[in-house]
């Protein structure tokens, strides 16, 4: 495996002329456009494309069963940074940079914040498929109204709105804390906005004293400042996002507030219709006053992406199949079903082909100025870091653990 | 040198015929063939690989490493895995303390014969044909702090907060648990009440005994072996127990229900640690040997004596 791992530009590419090569992606209801996208591939191609989907709960662990061995295939779903970084580093990606070259457009047809978070060690190994998830920060503008309140612009709008709310018997920040990751995300975006995203690649570089820096410490300050205002109520742990507790607290109005990603639209949507045609209000993480990071950063998940295993005989039609990332006909598709692609083609069937032209363009807007888009800590980090990066995040969010407890927690992580 | 040899014949012959009646009387091990090399195939082999696997170091991807005891070394510093064995005792003492009890009183009341006990006791039987997952869905929905009972509840429940708190977790665990598993003992209770010779009572009755001292002095003795059966029945599943906890808590609020065998499944197929993965599995698999060894021992379960025996 060794051998072919370095980086031997200029040798012809891998190429079979007949036979077919295997697509594997997460599944779900977005596999109809999947689908359409393979049988239009195969209606030109002598090679032909085979879709194979892994029910999304078993996704990743199966992925990774499977990649070193010979039922591995040619192409796969998965997140971009921490979740390929350990098949980089064993040697089983194919860097894409080869076949950019020959074909710009692979790279310049995306957004260029979302294309990098595919990037290891300065290399390409993925192309932007599906949506973009960034986290934004929901509303019930009915709550608000009611209250005298409107959207936070800054941190102290945000204080000043979460005792408005108390003041009206309201929760005012509703948190799917038993599932843990959207506890993390409140992390995420303060850290940003303290630090600024350069924190997060000095941690994840193995530069393990920036979790103790003075910044990570007003960070842990802030957020504290916000729990002990009671922002979140007293009974977040028993609450969860998968089954839909937090986003029906905010729909039923019992919670004002919700930070979470950008398909709590299509959730909503599931929970109550009425509620998001007429009441449900979003816009951007607040500023935080004083701090380095820029107030137009976003974080969450950046977008899905195609990796291409090394192993592969059918490198030429691969790097065809995935032009189809960027044609006009896949950014339609994507949209109708209310993912948002993140090509620069997106803008100009937003008004027509996406289920709501208003949300879409919000989002496509703040996805597109954001100078900075981190990925959530749990996929930014190997997947083995995971778990206790949830556990610590919850933990000082209960006061299980102070500020040393949480960046003693972060700094015993593994970077790869 | 004859004589010796004249014993030797006779001892063959003895020895000869002794097996040739064992053939007749008993089953040969030939009987025992396919259960055994299924036995081998399904739980000795797979036993004897994860013991391979908890000595090496492997995510998965590539080829194992060989990691000596290090997985072994480090499992037993680790804070988080002394915790889980001692929460997955606790959360088994707790359910032999609950559900024993019920079962014994609620097993012996429905051992009677009666048209509208048969009606209830089927009824009582429903929750043992669910799938623990659809269980624990059923109960995080019944229990959610905002909409579900404690909503309506709030004399009782405060603010709900009930899988927030360690203590109020582990109870939520052991209540479901005994809400699921307590008709199937139940059931082995009442099968063995009726068991128990009439005359017994018969007997107690001419001698002016109650009804509470027949229970004590004549149902709960001869109860004894099927007390044995469900209490090792218990402590096996409680340090299994798995679904619950993973769909009610996550191992959560932080690691305080992470128990042993929540914690294997998390170092193993979401952290993609499967060295020290199989370390857990095999320490669990020690541990709930020798529990069940203890219960057997202690309660002379291994002496095997009748039920019959001193009537």
């Amino acid at each position: 495996m060794g051998l072919a791992a370095c980086g031997s530009s200029g040798g012809v590419p891998k190429q079979a002329t007949s036979g077919s090569f295997h697509v594997l992606v997460y599944g779900d209801a977005t596999n109809k456009v999947e689908q359409e996208v393979v049988a239009q591939f195969n209606k030109t191609s002598k090679v032909k494309a085979v879709l194979d989907t892994i029910p999304g709960a078993d996704y990743q662990a199966k992925l990774q069963t499977i990649i070193g061995t010979q039922q591995a295939p040619d192409v796969f779903f998965n997140w971009g940074g921490g979740s390929i970084s350990p098949f980089v580093k064993a040697g089983l990606l194919l860097p894409l940079d080869d076949m950019i070259k020959s074909n710009p457009k692979l790279k310049s047809s995306f957004l260029p914040s979302v294309f990098s978070s595919a990037e290891v060690n300065g290399k390409s190994y993925g192309i932007p498929m599906r949506g973009t998830q960034p986290v934004l920060l929901f509303s019930n503008t009915k709550v608000l109204k009611s209250a005298g309140i409107s959207q936070p612009k800054t941190w102290n709008d945000l204080l000043a709105d979460v005792s408005a709310l108390k003041a009206k018997g309201v929760t005012p920040i509703a948190l799917g804390g038993g599932d843990q990751w959207p506890t993390q995300m409140w992390f995420e975006y303060v850290y940003d906005r303290i630090a600024g995203p350069d924190l997060l690649q000095k941690a994840l570089s193995g530069d393990k004293s920036a979790w103790a820096s003075s910044d990570s410490k007003k960070a842990l300050t802030v957020l504290k400042q916000l729990i002990d205002a009671g922002a979140f109520g007293k009974n977040y742990d028993s609450v969860k996002f998968t089954d839909n507790g937090s986003p029906k607290l905010l729909a039923t109005g019992k919670a004002a507030f919700e930070l979470m990603g950008s398909w709590d639209y299509s959730t909503l949507q599931s929970i109550s219709p009425d509620f998001v045609k007429t009441d449900l209000g979003y816009g951007a993480f607040p500023s935080i006053p004083g701090g380095k990071g820029d107030p137009a950063d976003v974080v969450g998940n950046t977008n899905n992406f195609y990796s291409v295993l090394k192993t592969t005989k059918y490198q030429a039609a691969i790097a065809k199949f995935l032009t189809l990332m960027y044609s006009d006909q896949f950014v339609k598709e994507q949209l109708s079903i209310g993912n948002l692609p993140t090509t620069t083609n997106t803008r100009q069937f937003i008004s027509t082909a996406a289920a709501s032209p208003a949300y879409d363009q919000f989002q496509y807007g703040l996805v597109q100025k954001a100078p900075s888009f981190a990925l959530s800590w749990d996929q930014a980090y190997p997947p083995s870091d995971s778990q206790p990066i949830r556990t610590a995040v919850q933990q000082f969010f209960d006061g299980q653990i102070d500020q040393n407890g949480f960046i003693q927690a972060m700094q015993s992580l593994s970077t790869s | 040198m004859t004589s010796i040899a004249r014993t030797v014949a006779i001892r063959r012959g003895r020895q000869r015929s002794a097996a040739g009646t064992d053939r007749v009387a008993r089953p040969g091990f030939a009987w025992a063939l396919p259960a055994t090399v299924f036995f081998l195939l399904f739980a000795i082999v797979p036993l004897v690989l994860v013991a391979v696997l908890s000595f090496v170091s492997w995510g998965g991807l590539g080829s194992p490493q060989w990691a000596g005891v290090s997985n072994w070394t480090k499992l037993f510093h680790d804070p988080v895995m002394l915790q889980s064995l001692w929460l997955s005792l606790l959360l088994t003492v707790l359910g032999v303390a609950v559900q024993t009890p019920v079962s014994i009183f609620i097993g012996v009341w429905a051992a009677g014969y009666q048209r509208n006990r048969a009606v209830l006791s089927a009824i009582y039987f429903v929750p043992l044909l669910l799938s623990a997952t659809a269980i624990s869905v059923l109960w995080r929905a019944l229990l959610d702090p905002n909409f579900g009972i404690p909503s309506q509840a709030r004399w009782l429940f405060g603010s709900g907060n009930l899988l927030g708190s360690q203590a109020g977790a582990m109870g939520v665990l052991v209540f479901v648990g005994a809400w699921q598993y307590t008709p199937f003992h139940t059931l082995i209770y009442q099968g063995a009440a009726r068991a128990i010779p009439r005359v017994l009572y018969q007997a107690a009755e001419i001698d002016g005994a109650g009804r509470v001292r027949q229970f004590l002095h004549i149902t709960l003795p001869q109860l004894r072996n099927a007390m044995i059966t469900s209490m090792i029945l218990m402590v096996v599943g409680g340090l299994t127990t798995f679904d619950t906890v993973l769909i009610l808590t996550q191992g959560g609020p932080g690691t305080d229900t992470t128990i042993s065998a929540y914690y294997m499944y998390r170092k193993a197929f979401q952290g993609f640690d499967f060295g020290t993965g199989s370390a857990i599995a095999l320490l669990l698999v020690v541990v709930a040997t020798i529990i069940s060894l203890v219960v057997v021992r202690i309660s002379g379960y291994d002496k095997m004596r009748s039920m019959a025996e001193g009537v």
